[in-house]
Protein backbone atom coordinates (compact mmCIF):
# COMPACT_ATOMS: atom_id res chain seq x y z
CA UNK A 1 0.00 0.00 0.00
CA UNK A 2 2.94 2.22 0.96
CA UNK A 3 4.44 2.10 -2.62
CA UNK A 4 0.74 2.13 -4.52
CA UNK A 5 0.96 5.47 -2.17
CA UNK A 6 4.30 7.32 -3.62
CA UNK A 7 3.61 5.90 -7.42
CA UNK A 8 0.24 7.76 -6.59
CA UNK A 9 2.56 11.30 -5.08
CA UNK A 10 4.82 10.84 -8.31
CA UNK A 11 5.09 12.97 -11.11
CA UNK A 12 6.83 11.86 -14.03
CA UNK A 13 7.40 13.19 -17.69
CA UNK A 14 7.37 11.42 -20.58
CA UNK A 15 9.11 13.09 -23.91
CA UNK A 16 8.07 11.39 -26.47
CA UNK A 17 5.13 9.40 -27.02
CA UNK A 18 6.01 7.28 -30.22
CA UNK A 19 8.12 4.06 -29.62
CA UNK A 20 9.61 4.48 -27.10
CA UNK A 21 6.52 6.43 -25.17
CA UNK A 22 4.27 3.80 -26.10
CA UNK A 23 5.09 1.47 -23.17
CA UNK A 24 6.58 3.52 -20.71
CA UNK A 25 3.02 5.46 -21.11
CA UNK A 26 0.89 2.38 -20.50
CA UNK A 27 3.17 0.76 -18.01
CA UNK A 28 3.11 4.08 -15.88
CA UNK A 29 -0.27 4.54 -16.29
CA UNK A 30 -1.26 1.14 -15.25
CA UNK A 31 1.19 1.13 -12.44
CA UNK A 32 -0.58 4.16 -10.90
CA UNK A 33 1.74 6.84 -11.60
CA UNK A 34 -0.27 9.59 -9.87
CA UNK A 35 0.65 12.54 -12.70
CA UNK A 36 1.84 11.96 -15.78
CA UNK A 37 3.11 14.47 -17.89
CA UNK A 38 3.22 14.15 -22.17
CA UNK A 39 5.45 16.41 -24.51
CA UNK A 40 4.78 15.57 -28.18
CA UNK A 41 4.77 17.93 -30.96
CA UNK A 42 3.79 15.15 -33.59
CA UNK A 43 0.44 13.87 -35.23
CA UNK A 44 0.06 9.31 -35.08
CA UNK A 45 1.13 8.54 -39.02
CA UNK A 46 0.38 4.78 -40.28
CA UNK A 47 3.80 4.25 -40.79
CA UNK A 48 3.97 4.50 -36.62
CA UNK A 49 1.60 1.92 -35.98
CA UNK A 50 4.26 -0.67 -36.06
CA UNK A 51 6.13 0.32 -33.28
CA UNK A 52 3.97 3.04 -31.28
CA UNK A 53 1.70 0.60 -29.75
CA UNK A 54 0.22 3.12 -27.61
CA UNK A 55 -1.88 4.60 -30.65
CA UNK A 56 -4.33 2.46 -33.25
CA UNK A 57 -5.69 3.02 -36.37
CA UNK A 58 -8.73 5.12 -35.74
CA UNK A 59 -6.38 7.60 -33.88
CA UNK A 60 -4.00 8.08 -37.43
CA UNK A 61 -4.17 11.79 -38.00
CA UNK A 62 -5.14 12.97 -34.14
CA UNK A 63 -1.68 14.73 -32.10
CA UNK A 64 -0.10 11.89 -30.27
CA UNK A 65 -0.42 13.64 -26.94
CA UNK A 66 -4.52 13.70 -27.33
CA UNK A 67 -4.29 10.05 -28.52
CA UNK A 68 -2.14 8.88 -25.67
CA UNK A 69 -4.36 10.79 -22.94
CA UNK A 70 -7.41 9.05 -24.15
CA UNK A 71 -5.97 5.73 -24.23
CA UNK A 72 -3.96 6.29 -20.76
CA UNK A 73 -7.02 7.26 -19.15
CA UNK A 74 -9.02 4.50 -20.58
CA UNK A 75 -6.26 1.91 -18.42
CA UNK A 76 -6.53 3.83 -15.57
CA UNK A 77 -9.13 7.21 -14.84
CA UNK A 78 -7.63 7.55 -11.25
CA UNK A 79 -4.26 9.39 -12.86
CA UNK A 80 -3.86 13.16 -13.80
CA UNK A 81 -2.45 13.25 -16.99
CA UNK A 82 -1.04 16.90 -18.70
CA UNK A 83 -0.38 17.13 -21.88
CA UNK A 84 2.16 19.31 -23.70
CA UNK A 85 0.99 19.31 -27.24
CA UNK A 86 4.26 21.40 -28.29
CA UNK A 87 8.18 20.74 -29.07
CA UNK A 88 10.42 20.47 -26.27
CA UNK A 89 12.95 23.42 -27.18
CA UNK A 90 15.36 25.98 -24.97
CA UNK A 91 12.50 28.23 -24.71
CA UNK A 92 10.35 25.67 -22.62
CA UNK A 93 12.39 22.95 -21.46
CA UNK A 94 12.93 23.86 -17.85
CA UNK A 95 9.11 25.45 -17.37
CA UNK A 96 8.09 21.89 -18.61
CA UNK A 97 10.43 19.84 -16.49
CA UNK A 98 10.93 21.99 -13.35
CA UNK A 99 7.30 20.38 -12.20
CA UNK A 100 8.20 16.59 -11.99
CA UNK A 101 10.30 14.39 -10.23
CA UNK A 102 11.80 12.49 -12.86
CA UNK A 103 11.72 12.86 -16.40
CA UNK A 104 12.01 10.14 -19.07
CA UNK A 105 13.54 10.52 -22.76
CA UNK A 106 11.54 8.86 -25.20
CA UNK A 107 12.89 11.19 -28.04
CA UNK A 108 13.92 10.47 -31.32
CA UNK A 109 16.81 13.07 -32.36
CA UNK A 110 20.46 14.11 -30.93
CA UNK A 111 19.42 17.45 -30.30
CA UNK A 112 16.20 16.86 -28.37
CA UNK A 113 18.17 14.56 -26.28
CA UNK A 114 21.24 17.12 -25.44
CA UNK A 115 18.15 19.20 -24.48
CA UNK A 116 16.85 16.86 -22.23
CA UNK A 117 19.67 15.69 -20.76
CA UNK A 118 21.04 19.73 -19.99
CA UNK A 119 17.75 20.77 -18.64
CA UNK A 120 17.87 17.50 -16.23
CA UNK A 121 21.09 18.11 -15.07
CA UNK A 122 20.68 22.39 -14.21
CA UNK A 123 17.20 21.50 -12.54
CA UNK A 124 18.98 18.35 -11.02
CA UNK A 125 16.09 15.74 -12.37
CA UNK A 126 16.71 12.13 -12.81
CA UNK A 127 16.45 11.48 -16.15
CA UNK A 128 15.82 7.76 -17.79
CA UNK A 129 17.76 7.34 -20.77
CA UNK A 130 16.87 4.80 -23.64
CA UNK A 131 17.54 4.78 -26.80
CA UNK A 132 17.20 2.41 -30.25
CA UNK A 133 18.74 2.20 -33.89
CA UNK A 134 17.50 -0.93 -35.71
CA UNK A 135 18.42 -3.68 -33.57
CA UNK A 136 20.09 -2.11 -30.65
CA UNK A 137 19.04 -0.20 -27.53
CA UNK A 138 20.58 1.25 -24.79
CA UNK A 139 19.15 2.08 -21.52
CA UNK A 140 20.58 4.03 -18.54
CA UNK A 141 19.98 6.28 -15.68
CA UNK A 142 21.50 9.82 -15.28
CA UNK A 143 21.12 10.98 -11.95
CA UNK A 144 22.51 14.43 -11.79
CA UNK A 145 25.46 14.58 -8.60
CA UNK A 146 25.21 10.53 -8.75
CA UNK A 147 26.11 9.43 -11.78
CA UNK A 148 27.61 10.36 -15.13
CA UNK A 149 25.05 12.69 -17.67
CA UNK A 150 24.68 12.06 -21.41
CA UNK A 151 27.79 14.39 -22.01
CA UNK A 152 29.62 12.78 -20.21
CA UNK A 153 28.68 9.35 -21.85
CA UNK A 154 29.07 10.82 -25.44
CA UNK A 155 30.64 14.67 -25.60
CA UNK A 156 29.26 15.24 -29.14
CA UNK A 157 26.89 13.80 -31.91
CA UNK A 158 27.81 11.92 -34.79
CA UNK A 159 27.41 14.01 -37.49
CA UNK A 160 24.45 14.36 -39.63
CA UNK A 161 23.40 11.61 -41.20
CA UNK A 162 26.47 9.24 -40.45
CA UNK A 163 24.28 7.68 -37.77
CA UNK A 164 20.28 7.28 -39.90
CA UNK A 165 17.57 7.90 -37.22
CA UNK A 166 14.54 5.10 -37.10
CA UNK A 167 12.54 6.99 -39.36
CA UNK A 168 15.49 6.69 -41.87
CA UNK A 169 17.02 3.71 -41.19
CA UNK A 170 14.12 1.56 -39.99
CA UNK A 171 13.03 0.11 -36.29
CA UNK A 172 12.15 -3.32 -35.26
CA UNK A 173 8.73 -2.63 -34.45
CA UNK A 174 9.30 -4.84 -30.98
CA UNK A 175 12.82 -2.98 -29.80
CA UNK A 176 11.09 -0.01 -28.00
CA UNK A 177 8.89 -2.48 -26.56
CA UNK A 178 11.91 -4.06 -24.96
CA UNK A 179 13.73 -0.55 -24.32
CA UNK A 180 10.27 1.27 -23.21
CA UNK A 181 9.55 -0.98 -20.32
CA UNK A 182 13.08 -0.84 -18.71
CA UNK A 183 13.48 2.59 -18.50
CA UNK A 184 9.41 1.87 -16.76
CA UNK A 185 11.24 -0.42 -14.36
CA UNK A 186 14.02 1.70 -13.80
CA UNK A 187 11.55 4.70 -13.21
CA UNK A 188 9.10 2.46 -10.69
CA UNK A 189 12.23 1.60 -8.92
CA UNK A 190 13.58 5.25 -8.62
CA UNK A 191 9.94 5.76 -7.01
CA UNK A 192 9.59 3.37 -4.86
CA UNK A 193 13.61 3.50 -3.90
CA UNK A 194 13.86 0.23 -4.09
CA UNK A 195 16.71 -2.16 -6.11
CA UNK A 196 19.84 -1.04 -7.80
CA UNK A 197 18.72 1.99 -10.28
CA UNK A 198 20.84 2.14 -13.50
CA UNK A 199 23.05 5.06 -12.30
CA UNK A 200 26.45 4.90 -14.12
CA UNK A 201 25.45 1.77 -15.82
CA UNK A 202 24.71 1.42 -19.50
CA UNK A 203 22.90 -1.20 -20.80
CA UNK A 204 23.21 -2.43 -24.40
CA UNK A 205 20.51 -4.51 -25.80
CA UNK A 206 21.46 -6.17 -29.41
CA UNK A 207 18.15 -8.02 -30.89
CA UNK A 208 19.74 -10.18 -33.64
CA UNK A 209 22.37 -11.48 -30.89
CA UNK A 210 19.88 -11.50 -28.58
CA UNK A 211 22.08 -10.06 -25.69
CA UNK A 212 22.73 -7.46 -22.86
CA UNK A 213 25.77 -6.45 -22.14
CA UNK A 214 26.42 -3.84 -19.00
CA UNK A 215 29.12 -1.39 -18.84
CA UNK A 216 30.22 1.16 -16.09
CA UNK A 217 30.19 4.66 -17.03
CA UNK A 218 31.51 7.90 -14.90
CA UNK A 219 31.12 10.92 -14.51
CA UNK A 220 33.69 12.93 -17.02
CA UNK A 221 35.30 15.80 -14.66
CA UNK A 222 35.64 17.54 -17.93
CA UNK A 223 32.18 17.37 -18.62
CA UNK A 224 30.97 20.95 -19.81
CA UNK A 225 28.00 20.49 -17.70
CA UNK A 226 28.55 18.64 -14.86
CA UNK A 227 32.05 18.25 -14.55
CA UNK A 228 34.64 20.16 -12.17
CA UNK A 229 34.38 23.69 -13.95
CA UNK A 230 31.23 23.45 -15.82
CA UNK A 231 30.80 26.08 -18.56
CA UNK A 232 27.33 25.76 -19.43
CA UNK A 233 24.92 27.14 -17.08
CA UNK A 234 22.22 27.32 -19.45
CA UNK A 235 19.84 25.65 -22.37
CA UNK A 236 21.84 26.56 -25.59
CA UNK A 237 21.24 26.28 -29.44
CA UNK A 238 20.75 22.38 -29.53
CA UNK A 239 20.24 22.47 -33.57
CA UNK A 240 23.79 24.44 -33.99
CA UNK A 241 25.12 22.07 -31.67
CA UNK A 242 24.29 18.85 -33.18
CA UNK A 243 24.88 20.72 -36.81
CA UNK A 244 21.55 20.07 -38.06
CA UNK A 245 20.28 23.40 -38.87
CA UNK A 246 17.52 23.28 -41.79
CA UNK A 247 18.13 20.05 -42.07
CA UNK A 248 14.13 19.10 -40.68
CA UNK A 249 12.27 19.38 -43.66
CA UNK A 250 12.33 16.15 -45.66
CA UNK A 251 13.88 17.34 -48.66
CA UNK A 252 15.49 20.07 -47.81
CA UNK A 253 18.53 21.37 -49.62
CA UNK A 254 21.37 19.48 -48.22
CA UNK A 255 24.14 21.46 -46.34
CA UNK A 256 27.38 22.83 -48.60
CA UNK A 257 29.73 20.50 -47.34
CA UNK A 258 28.00 17.30 -49.64
CA UNK A 259 27.35 19.61 -53.01
CA UNK A 260 29.88 20.40 -55.26
CA UNK A 261 29.64 22.27 -58.33
CA UNK A 262 30.10 21.60 -62.00
CA UNK A 263 32.70 23.44 -62.46
CA UNK A 264 34.72 22.50 -59.24
CA UNK A 265 33.95 19.05 -60.66
CA UNK A 266 35.52 20.18 -63.58
CA UNK A 267 38.43 21.92 -62.16
CA UNK A 268 39.22 18.89 -59.78
CA UNK A 269 39.15 16.38 -63.05
CA UNK A 270 41.37 18.67 -64.58
CA UNK A 271 43.88 19.03 -61.37
CA UNK A 272 43.39 15.01 -61.49
CA UNK A 273 42.11 14.72 -58.27
CA UNK A 274 41.16 11.31 -57.32
CA UNK A 275 37.37 10.73 -56.93
CA UNK A 276 35.03 7.98 -58.14
CA UNK A 277 32.17 9.43 -60.36
CA UNK A 278 28.28 8.00 -59.35
CA UNK A 279 25.59 7.96 -62.06
CA UNK A 280 21.99 7.34 -60.72
CA UNK A 281 20.32 8.25 -63.57
CA UNK A 282 18.57 5.65 -65.74
CA UNK A 283 20.14 3.58 -68.48
CA UNK A 284 18.51 5.13 -71.39
CA UNK A 285 19.41 8.43 -70.29
CA UNK A 286 23.13 7.37 -69.61
CA UNK A 287 22.83 6.15 -73.18
CA UNK A 288 22.18 10.08 -74.81
CA UNK A 289 25.21 11.96 -72.75
CA UNK A 290 27.57 10.65 -69.53
CA UNK A 291 30.53 12.00 -67.77
CA UNK A 292 34.26 10.40 -68.61
CA UNK A 293 34.85 7.96 -65.90
CA UNK A 294 31.63 7.72 -64.42
CA UNK A 295 29.79 4.69 -63.31
CA UNK A 296 26.07 4.05 -63.42
CA UNK A 297 24.07 2.71 -60.64
CA UNK A 298 20.44 3.80 -61.60
CA UNK A 299 18.80 4.90 -57.96
CA UNK A 300 16.30 2.54 -57.37
CA UNK A 301 19.16 -0.27 -57.74
CA UNK A 302 21.54 1.76 -54.90
CA UNK A 303 20.31 0.43 -51.89
CA UNK A 304 21.19 -2.97 -53.36
CA UNK A 305 24.38 -2.61 -55.03
CA UNK A 306 26.20 -0.27 -52.40
CA UNK A 307 28.48 -3.02 -52.00
CA UNK A 308 30.32 -1.86 -55.33
CA UNK A 309 30.84 1.07 -53.80
CA UNK A 310 34.51 1.61 -51.94
CA UNK A 311 33.39 4.01 -48.90
CA UNK A 312 37.05 4.82 -48.36
CA UNK A 313 37.22 6.82 -51.23
CA UNK A 314 35.68 10.49 -52.51
CA UNK A 315 32.68 9.95 -54.41
CA UNK A 316 30.99 12.44 -56.57
CA UNK A 317 27.05 11.63 -57.20
CA UNK A 318 24.95 13.25 -60.17
CA UNK A 319 21.69 12.68 -62.27
CA UNK A 320 20.26 14.65 -64.31
CA UNK A 321 19.32 17.99 -62.43
CA UNK A 322 20.60 17.27 -58.85
CA UNK A 323 17.72 15.91 -57.26
CA UNK A 324 17.63 12.09 -57.18
CA UNK A 325 21.54 12.35 -56.67
CA UNK A 326 20.49 14.55 -53.67
CA UNK A 327 18.57 11.21 -52.71
CA UNK A 328 21.33 8.82 -53.55
CA UNK A 329 23.74 11.06 -51.32
CA UNK A 330 21.70 10.74 -48.15
CA UNK A 331 21.07 7.04 -49.05
CA UNK A 332 24.95 6.74 -49.28
CA UNK A 333 25.53 9.39 -45.75
CA UNK A 334 22.79 7.00 -43.79
CA UNK A 335 25.12 3.78 -45.01
CA UNK A 336 27.99 5.27 -43.67
CA UNK A 337 29.95 6.99 -46.64
CA UNK A 338 31.13 10.44 -44.91
CA UNK A 339 32.83 11.48 -48.45
CA UNK A 340 30.08 12.17 -51.03
CA UNK A 341 28.59 15.17 -52.79
CA UNK A 342 25.98 15.64 -54.94
CA UNK A 343 26.58 17.70 -58.35
CA UNK A 344 24.57 20.60 -58.28
CA UNK A 345 22.36 20.72 -61.09
CA UNK A 346 23.32 17.67 -62.71
CA UNK A 347 24.47 16.79 -66.24
CA UNK A 348 22.32 19.39 -67.75
CA UNK A 349 24.59 21.92 -65.64
CA UNK A 350 27.50 19.88 -67.10
CA UNK A 351 26.08 20.73 -70.92
CA UNK A 352 25.16 24.04 -70.43
CA UNK A 353 28.12 25.11 -68.57
CA UNK A 354 31.13 23.02 -69.09
CA UNK A 355 30.36 20.96 -72.10
CA UNK A 356 28.35 22.83 -74.62
CA UNK A 357 28.94 20.09 -77.39
CA UNK A 358 26.60 17.60 -74.72
CA UNK A 359 23.22 16.36 -76.07
CA UNK A 360 20.74 17.96 -73.74
CA UNK A 361 17.39 16.24 -73.11
CA UNK B 1 41.92 -14.21 -31.44
CA UNK B 2 40.20 -11.21 -30.86
CA UNK B 3 36.18 -10.62 -30.68
CA UNK B 4 35.51 -6.79 -31.50
CA UNK B 5 31.86 -5.53 -31.49
CA UNK B 6 30.91 -3.04 -33.87
CA UNK B 7 27.61 -0.80 -33.65
CA UNK B 8 24.79 -1.94 -36.11
CA UNK B 9 25.41 1.32 -38.26
CA UNK B 10 29.39 0.19 -38.36
CA UNK B 11 28.14 -3.75 -39.20
CA UNK B 12 26.14 -2.54 -41.69
CA UNK B 13 29.25 -0.45 -43.32
CA UNK B 14 31.54 -3.44 -43.03
CA UNK B 15 28.73 -6.09 -44.15
CA UNK B 16 29.39 -7.91 -41.26
CA UNK B 17 27.31 -9.92 -39.07
CA UNK B 18 27.60 -10.49 -34.96
CA UNK B 19 31.42 -9.85 -33.70
CA UNK B 20 34.03 -9.35 -35.69
CA UNK B 21 37.05 -11.93 -35.13
CA UNK B 22 40.53 -10.81 -35.56
CA UNK B 23 44.11 -12.33 -35.16
CA UNK B 24 46.54 -9.55 -33.57
CA UNK B 25 50.40 -10.02 -34.26
CA UNK B 26 52.22 -8.99 -30.93
CA UNK B 27 50.95 -6.88 -27.77
CA UNK B 28 46.80 -6.39 -28.18
CA UNK B 29 46.21 -2.87 -27.11
CA UNK B 30 43.14 -0.87 -28.44
CA UNK B 31 45.48 0.78 -30.83
CA UNK B 32 46.43 -2.71 -32.60
CA UNK B 33 43.18 -3.84 -32.29
CA UNK B 34 41.64 -0.66 -34.17
CA UNK B 35 44.57 -0.55 -36.22
CA UNK B 36 43.84 -4.70 -37.55
CA UNK B 37 40.50 -3.63 -37.61
CA UNK B 38 40.43 -0.58 -40.02
CA UNK B 39 42.94 -2.53 -42.50
CA UNK B 40 40.33 -5.69 -42.71
CA UNK B 41 37.51 -3.04 -43.00
CA UNK B 42 39.30 0.00 -44.20
CA UNK B 43 35.75 1.77 -44.94
CA UNK B 44 35.40 1.76 -41.22
CA UNK B 45 38.14 4.42 -40.99
CA UNK B 46 37.03 7.87 -39.69
CA UNK B 47 34.07 6.22 -37.97
CA UNK B 48 35.45 5.45 -35.33
CA UNK B 49 38.35 7.34 -34.63
CA UNK B 50 39.14 10.53 -36.45
CA UNK B 51 41.23 10.12 -39.44
CA UNK B 52 44.04 12.09 -39.17
CA UNK B 53 44.64 12.06 -35.82
CA UNK B 54 43.71 8.90 -34.89
CA UNK B 55 41.77 9.90 -31.80
CA UNK B 56 38.71 8.34 -30.98
CA UNK B 57 35.29 10.04 -31.97
CA UNK B 58 33.63 11.38 -28.93
CA UNK B 59 30.14 9.64 -30.15
CA UNK B 60 31.84 6.64 -29.48
CA UNK B 61 33.00 4.42 -26.58
CA UNK B 62 35.39 2.05 -25.86
CA UNK B 63 34.95 -0.72 -23.39
CA UNK B 64 35.91 -4.77 -22.43
CA UNK B 65 35.16 -6.49 -19.34
CA UNK B 66 32.69 -4.13 -18.20
CA UNK B 67 35.03 -1.50 -17.73
CA UNK B 68 35.02 1.95 -19.98
CA UNK B 69 38.65 1.93 -22.01
CA UNK B 70 37.87 5.19 -24.01
CA UNK B 71 39.85 7.39 -21.73
CA UNK B 72 42.69 4.82 -21.51
CA UNK B 73 46.11 5.42 -23.41
CA UNK B 74 45.61 3.58 -26.47
CA UNK B 75 48.94 1.54 -26.11
CA UNK B 76 47.80 -0.23 -22.46
CA UNK B 77 47.34 -3.73 -23.00
CA UNK B 78 43.79 -4.77 -23.21
CA UNK B 79 42.49 -6.99 -20.28
CA UNK B 80 44.00 -11.06 -20.94
CA UNK B 81 39.92 -12.04 -21.67
CA UNK B 82 40.10 -9.76 -24.14
CA UNK B 83 43.30 -10.76 -25.66
CA UNK B 84 42.19 -14.49 -25.40
CA UNK B 85 38.69 -13.88 -27.27
CA UNK B 86 36.84 -14.88 -24.01
CA UNK B 87 35.26 -11.30 -23.82
CA UNK B 88 34.76 -8.87 -26.63
CA UNK B 89 36.25 -5.43 -27.09
CA UNK B 90 32.94 -3.33 -27.26
CA UNK B 91 33.00 0.27 -29.81
CA UNK B 92 29.87 1.81 -28.55
CA UNK B 93 28.27 4.30 -30.57
CA UNK B 94 25.68 7.20 -29.49
CA UNK B 95 21.98 6.71 -30.87
CA UNK B 96 18.85 8.72 -30.62
CA UNK B 97 16.41 6.72 -31.69
CA UNK B 98 12.95 6.60 -30.62
ZN1 LIG C 1 28.14 15.25 -17.54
Amino acid sequence: MEGQRRLKAAKVLLIGAGGLGSPLGLYLAAAGIGHLGIVDFDVVEFSNLQRQVLHTTPDVGRRKTESAAAHLRAINPEIQIATYDTRISSANAMELVRPYDIVIDGTDNFPTRYLVNDACVLLGKPNIYGSIYRFEGQVSVFAPSAGPCYRCLFAEPPPPGMVPSCAEGGVLGILPGVIGCMQATEAVKLILGIGEPLIGRLLLYDALEMNFREVKIQRDPQCPLCGERPTLHELIDYEQFCGVRGQEAPGAPLESDFEISVEEVKARMDRGDDFDILDVRNPEEWQICRLEGARLIPLGELPARMQELDPSRELVVHCKGGARSAKAVELLRQAGFVNVKNVRGGISEWASKIDPSMPKY
Amino acid sequence: MIRVALPVHLRTLARVNGDVTLDIEGAVTQRSVLDALEARYPMLRGTIRDHVTLKRRAFIRFFACEQDLSNESPDTPLPEAVAKGTEPYLIVGAMAGG
